[in-house]
């Protein structure tokens, strides 16, 4: 892809860096002995420059969900488990686990010698403390995760028994430094967790410690000395930048000033450009817990909504193809389900559903508007929509502008509205004074932590964001899910989810558009950065850079 | 009339300006015969460069920019002349009962006008159409409420220096009523100042429009130059032409107002007659 020159942005970003930070200048270079198989031994040492956009409005982890804030808190906190690429279950804070065979009790073992970074020694009763007083009440994804959780009980302080009320194959799914960050105890004890000194300068066990937060402008995170993995991590130190302007983040990989950028930090129209660049690599790994998909929610609460055949001659009229090739300029595919094609992995996905691409899409749509009692009025108008449009980022409104267009197609005119967030979250949430609402959603590890609450009757809650507000309600599709929620076997529980993705795609209380595929853009000389399906959810232990 | 028509004929910049206008006026009548399908259909492939299929080329999601240029001519045109021609009513309004009552009522209006002035426009332009929610009406009255303060000035100014003058007197001594006065008499008066400072508003507010689209905070349903360049910002490197029209239409809307204002000014303002 050829661009034109443009001298004045890389200057602009190199004055901007000088200004924000001086980064330390690493140590004189060492001569590198290639490993066997050509690739570089690491080096330690180090300042790796990663890219975190837009800057988090707080650090605290424990109590608040926000994407922007585990790339930097994943490298002080420190979860029980991790998971290979397979998405099993792998040890961390934990040493060795054990699920008993009826499922509902859950033996840790934890490892020793390890400390916090206040110097405070890791036992089981920061374990307990974490997950009963902190996870349970102030972890927004809590009540969903440990809803089964009753009890966790510390034998000695090396392990930690979980006591659940009934099976959660989903929690041994949640237990990463990103879900469940392990909190010390003694710094939390007798304080409101929002109010803790720590929620902005947090103290883990990672390998790396909190520093400064210049607000506007960078967090530091520094090497911990006493990390409990003998020899990790490598590099001395982490700046995360936070710069808002699109332009000028892309200018700050290409000319090297900064190392690493994950999920959106990049315009997805200069992703092609940077992957021309010698200097950068890039790859779409490490999104296999926190894939997105773009959806469409219908309010069914509404007179034309209410009719399955109006929601599914929406869904025909739609070309998913277009979404993704135009709006997420290739990096996507189009979704055909609730489910996330990445629990392909797990074995719940399926797309034996009632297929919307079909090549004569338009006409069925038609029909069933026809067939509905819609027909066009003399204009071509059979009746009119209102889309809130997300306030989360430009793309959304182009997403808006097409589906303006495709809902043409078959006489429906789509109105647009874009308030600002609280604005849209309070009309489509809380009031649900909406026809079509147009958010995107991360799956989770696993369909109960991010899918269940969109679509079963019991999380029709208002005034909560991001859960049921279609007024969706299946006794069907309610069973599946809640039998699902308590299957351990795996064949089981994957007919289970296939006959809900039947069932929903059938009753099309939304539609699924996309699934973003994100990019993560790196220089090729930072090296093994994403070690796992977590990516930037992880601690950069053993991440290094050439010199 | 004519002599000023003459004389504004005689300024060639200003000429320009209004035929610059005058073909933008055009194209906007011309526009339904032009691109009946309007400016959000997808034409065609995205991000086709300029050529004699796409004139002037087509963006990320394959739609005409000339199509959407021509579209929010109408858009930057309609907003423009109706946020300044509210701004300008209001505005002498509130002007003319300032210098002509003075007293109390002046105290109180011009710090009001005053309160306004300090707040920078744009931001509290953003801020009414963020309460207001964005459509073509909420877009008016932001601009008009940040536009008008200059034009109140202005009148009371002129109303201040005309209140001691004969005619004025006379007709206070044959009995004539306040409002008659304001606007038989005063108004009338000052008509050409406010006509050129007008104009020069009708520039302002069509920036405003394109600043606040830019920002994602036009309505979204009608086309318009700073939405066309929002949504050509991320293309910039690749795609040139999709902010370049449009940034170009601004351009030559703004420059020629600004060009037929100070023509205005000097055909309809005595003072500058001789020069």
């Amino acid at each position: 892809m050829s661009g034109i020159p443009t001298p004045h942005l890389s200057r602009r970003a190199m004055l901007l860096a000088t200004a924000a930070i001086a980064v330390a200048a690493p140590p004189a270079a060492k001569a590198q002995t290639p490993r066997p198989g050509g690739t570089p031994t690491p080096v330690p040492g180090g300042t790796m420059v990663m890219i975190v956009n837009p800057e988090p409005a707080t650090l605290a982890t424990y109590a608040v969900s926000a994407g922007n804030i585990p790339p930097i808190t994943t490298q002080i906190y420190e979860g029980l488990l991790t998971y290979d690429w397979d998405l099993k279950p792998q040890p961390l804070l934990a040493k060795s686990f054990e699920v008993s065979a009826d499922g509902k009790t859950i033996t840790f073992k934890l490892q020793e010698g390890v400390t916090f970074h206040n110097g405070a020694a890791f036992t089981s009763a920061d374990v307990q403390y974490s997950f009963m007083e902190i996870a349970k009440k102030v972890n927004p994804n809590g009540p969903v995760i440990l809803r089964e959780l009753e009890s966790v009980e510390t034998p000695d302080a090396m392990t930690a028994i979980f006591k659940l009320a009934n099976p959660a194959p989903y929690l041994m799914m949640s237990l990463s430094s990103n879900n469940i960050p392990i909190i010390c105890k003694s710094v939390f004890e007798g304080t409101v967790p929002m109010q803790n000194p720590s929620a902005n300068r947090p103290i883990g066990t990672g390998p790396f410690k909190f520093a400064a937060w210049e607000r506007g402008q960078f967090v530091r995170l520094d090497k911990n000395d006493k990390y409990w993995k003998p020899g990790l991590p490598l590099l001395n130190r982490i700046i995360a930048r936070f710069i808002p302007d699109a332009a000028t983040r892309s200018a700050a990989l290409e000319t090297g000033e900064a190392h690493y950028a994950a999920y959106s930090a990049v315009n997805a129209a200069d992703i092609k450009r940077m992957q021309a660049n010698p200097i950068l690599d890039s790859t779409t790994r490490g999104y296999g817990t926190t894939a997105a998909t773009s959806v469409l929610e219908f309010n069914m609460r509404r007179p034309h909504l209410a009719k399955k055949e109006v929601r599914q001659a929406i869904c025909y009229a739609i070309d998913r193809q277009f979404i993704v090739n135009n709006i997420l300029y290739g990096f996507g595919r189009p979704a055909v389900g609730p489910l996330s094609s990445v629990f392909s992995t797990s074995g719940w996905f399926t797309d034996d559903v009632r297929r919307f691409d079909v090549p004569n899409r338009l006409e069925i749509a038609n029909k069933l508007l026809d067939d509905a009692g819609y027909p066009r009025g003399p204009n071509g108008v059979r009746f009119g929509l209102h889309l809130e449009i997300n306030s989360f980022g430009e793309q959304w409104l182009r997403q808006g502008e097409y589906l303006k267009q495709a809902l043409a197609q078959i006489g429906i005119n789509l109105t647009l509205r874009s308030e600002d967030t609280a604005t849209w979250l309070r009309r489509c949430y809380t009031d649900y004074d909406f026809d079509i609402n147009e958010p995107f959603y991360s799956a989770g590890a696993d369909p109960v932590i991010g899918v269940h609450r969109h679509y079963v009757s019991s999380a029709i809650r208002q005034g909560t964001t991001f859960v049921n507000n279609k007024d969706y309600r299946s006794p069907i599709v309610d069973k599946l899910m809640d039998d699902a929620t308590r299957e351990l076997d795996r064949t089981k529980r994957a007919a289970l989810y296939h006959a809900a993705q039947k069932q929903m795609v059938e009753d099309s209380p939304g539609a699924w558009l996309a699934e973003v595929q994100y990019v993560t853009i790196f220089n090729k000389k930072l090296h093994d950065h994403t070690m796992g399906p977590l990516g930037t959810y992880e601690a950069f232990s053993r991440a290094w850079l050439e010199r | 009339m004519r002599a000023a028509l003459k004389r504004f004929a005689r300024n060639r910049m200003a000429v320009l300006g209004a035929c610059i206008i005058g073909v933008v006026a055009l194209l906007t009548a011309l526009a339904p015969l032009l691109y009946p399908a309007g400016a959000f259909t997808l034409a065609g492939p995205p991000l086709q460069p300029p050529g004699m299929r796409y004139l002037l080329g087509t963006d990320a999601l394959g739609r005409d920019v000339a199509a959407g240029v021509v579209a929010g001519a109408r858009t930057s045109l309609l907003i423009g002349l109706s946020a300044a021609l509210s701004a300008v009513l209001f505005g002498s309004l509130i002007g003319a009962l300032a210098g002509y009552y003075r007293g109390a009522t002046d105290i109180v209006l011009m710090r009001l006008t005053e309160f306004f002035q300090t707040i920078p426009a744009f931001l509290l332009a953003m801020l009414l159409v963020v309460i207001l929610s964005p459509s073509v009406l909420s877009v008016i009255i932001a601009i008009s409420a940040v536009s008008w303060p200059g034009i109140a000035r202005l009148v009371r100014g002129e109303f201040v220096a005309l209140g001691g003058r004969e005619f004025v007197l006379a007709s206070i001594g044959l009995g004539a009523s306040g409002p008659r006065i304001i606007f038989r008499h005063l108004l009338p008066n000052c008509v050409s100042s406010i006509i050129a400072v007008g104009s020069l508003l009708v520039a302002s507010a069509i920036l405003l429009e394109s600043g606040l689209a830019f920002l994602g905070l036009g309505d979204p349903n009608v086309m318009s130059w700073g939405l066309l360049i929002s949504a050509g910002r991320v293309t910039l490197r690749s795609a040139w032409w999709v902010c370049t029209f449009p940034g170009i239409a601004i351009l030559l809307t703004v420059l020629s107002i600004n060009l037929i204002g100070d023509g205005l000014n000097e055909a309809l303002n005595p003072r500058l007659r001789e020069r």
